[in-house]
């Protein structure tokens, strides 16, 4: 599920010594043609297994347009919104001096965190934005623990999210108070996290983010920096939505029922629904709300879990940072999350 | 990846999202209506990117032969040590780390040619087994129903009615309602049904109003049915069902924006 370029790249390597040699000239071609061939066979394979399987009206056929439908509902849902990031992104990069971000926060790490969390309230939109968005701060010099604040608390603490949290549940405004809480909480916490136990050679090491140069046109710079991070972020998303609408099509709703009856194994279940579902944390209030038979407690977590850990974001994540920190990093957030949301859903709900 | 692959997976990404949501309303299967124009922009953006990669990029590319010779072989899947390498490689060139992009978004590809040349396919029956109930709002106080007979109303409205409207106001009505045919798993029978999302197709909700009597539809069918509540419980409480004795089925074409709870517009 998570296959990202490394592997591919290792097997390259054996085949063909990198640098500029003469016989690496005369292969190219030869090999390009084999993968362009290669690539056309497949994508010719699957688009007639698809329209077969679409015309035999065998069993998996439903669930297989189903599949496709969820899948390509996430990734257009996702596509403006990562555009929005990235060209955000690409600003940061090409226009804001890093003087501005080391004005801007308080210089002391532990402090820049709070700072950076409560930013958070600033980017209207959904998880997909804030990736790209933190990756671009971490290159302008952003202390990574604040850059991790802002990219968690982000998608769940704007306006937009908090509007859509009120008008699924009219009625509590005491969700969208713990929201808003357990969501900054969590991101805080991460971020103070990352400053005791972070280490800096987890994050992949990348270049590209390097700001301005002079004898460069920004614009030209912008446009290639957007260009390339949008390519890059928009395959991790096809890959994350067809893994979110895996479980989204093959999970019957009816085991919900069986979990819901227990107070902390519905809390776990929820967490780990709203990883799998990778529903978009302007709608995930609506989610929620339907999800009648759980505590307010486990609706919470999966109000808290959602926007800060799914598929499409570990896979976002992974392709932006590097596996070694998208693993270790979403698996504590979910930790730290599912702790806050019990401690202030049990205070406030 | 290559420069005029990149160019190719731009503008159909461009292309593919301008086809589902400026030329027609196909993006109205998997997304809600309100995000037609950020769909609009992001395709019309992507097209502009492509097109401006195509011509700027493109004269790089002639006056410089090393940028798709040796180059687009090491770039394949090993960016982030390539760019290391050429850190301090910035000075001279037309372009810089910016053109090696990842195998990672050969995926784009999937999404870009589905817009354009296959679009799949509304949520239907199959979903609609396996979503979750949509919640259906508490409500005190309902309007009176106007005297048209049979009488247009929303699957959501019906339920509300039938469970909580203490005045009993449907009560022998002829109702109309319309919706796709889903089976039922129990006593045969089946559920005119619709699937409500809030945002994209991923947080689908059903709504279903089980029907006695018609005659058998193949699932996914859409229907315009006519009918009276169907007694069972005690109505204007949560005993009663949300049921419907069926006098008549139509055959409908399934409206473009499929997942609303809207009101037919079948003249009778």
């Amino acid at each position: 599920m998570h296959q990202t370029d490394e592997p591919l790249g290792a097997a390259h390597t054996a085949v063909l010594p990198a640098g500029p040699g003469g016989a690496s000239r005369t292969r190219a071609p030869r090999r390009r043609i084999l993968v362009i061939g290669l690539g056309a066979a497949v994508g010719w394979g699957f688009t007639s297994a698809a329209a077969e399987l679409a015309r035999s009206g065998w069993l998996g056929a439903p669930a297989f347009g189903a599949w496709r439908t969820v899948c390509l509902a996430i990734t257009v849902q996702a596509l403006p919104f990562l555009l929005l990031g990235t060209a955000l992104s690409g600003a940061i990069n090409a226009f804001v001096p890093a003087s501005v971000f080391s004005r801007a926060l308080p210089s002391r790490p532990a402090l820049a965190v709070p700072v950076a969390g409560a930013a958070g309230v600033v980017l209207p939109g959904c998880e997909c934005a804030s990736v790209p968005v933190a990756n671009s701060l971490i290159r302008r010099g952003v202390t990574p623990a604040a850059a991790f604040a802002f990219l968690l608390s982000a998608p769940a603490i704007n306006p937009v999210v908090l509007t859509a949290t009120a008008v699924a549940f009219p009625g509590s405004p005491a969700m969208v108070a713990a929201r808003l809480l357990a969501s900054l909480v969590t991101a805080v916490v991460m971020g103070w996290l990352w400053l005791w136990l972070g280490r800096e050679e987890w994050l992949r090491p990348a270049a590209r983010h390097t700001g301005h140069h002079p004898g460069h046109s920004r614009w030209n710079e912008f446009r290639r920096g957007f260009q390339h991070d949008f390519l890059h972020a928009g395959g991790y998303l096809v890959l994350g939505a067809a893994a979110a609408a895996t479980f989204n099509v093959t999970v019957p709703r009816s085991v919900l029922d069986t979990f819901s009856g227990s107070p902390w194994l519905s809390v776990l279940f929820l967490a780990g629904l709203a990883i799998v579902l990778a529903v978009c944390s302007e709608a995930d209030a609506f989610v929620a709300a339907s999800l009648a038979g759980f505590s307010p407690t486990a609706r919470l977590a999966f109000l808290v879990v959602g926007p800060m850990v799914d598929l499409k974001l570990i896979a976002l994540q992974a392709g932006t940072f590097g596996r070694a920190f998208a693993l270790r990093f979403s698996t504590a957030t979910v930790v730290v999350a599912i702790a806050c949301s019990v401690l202030i859903g049990g205070a406030l709900l | 990846m290559r420069h005029r692959v990149q160019v190719l997976l731009l503008v159909l990404c461009g292309l593919g999202l301008l086809h589902v949501s400026l030329f027609s309303d196909l993006y109205l299967r998997y997304v809600k209506a309100g995000l037609r124009p950020a769909l609009i922009a992001s395709g019309a953006l992507l097209l502009v990117l492509g097109l401006l990669a195509a011509t700027l990029d493109g004269r790089a590319v002639a006056h410089e032969p090393a940028y798709d010779g040796t180059e687009g072989d090491h770039e394949h899947g090993r960016d982030h040590d390539h760019d290391r390498d050429r850190v301090g490689d910035h000075g001279h060139g037309g372009h810089h780390d910016h053109s090696t992009t990842p195998r990672i978004a050969w995926l784009l590809f999937l999404p870009a040619l589905s817009l354009l040349l296959y679009a799949p396919p509304a949520l239907g029956a199959y979903t609609a087994a396996r979503a979750n109930e949509k919640a259906v709002k508490q409500q005190s106080r309902f309007d009176r129903l106007p005297a048209t007979s049979p009488l247009p109303i929303t699957l959501t409205d019906f339920t509300q009615r039938v469970q909580q409207d203490r005045e009993r106001s449907i009560e022998g009505r002829s109702l109309r309602m319309t919706g796709f045919v889903t089976p039922a798993r129990q006593g045969g029978g089946w559920y005119l049904t619709r699937i409500i999302f809030n945002c994209c197709a991923a947080d689908s909700q059903s709504i279903r109003i089980r029907m006695y009597g018609g005659p058998a539809l193949p699932h996914d069918t859409w229907v315009s049915v006519t009918g009276t509540w169907h007694p069972q419980g005690t109505l204007g409480t949560k005993s009663a069902a949300p049921a419907l004795d069926v006098s008549a089925t139509r055959r409908i074409s399934p409206p473009v924006n499929a997942y609303t709870d809207s009101l037919p517009l079948t003249p009778s």
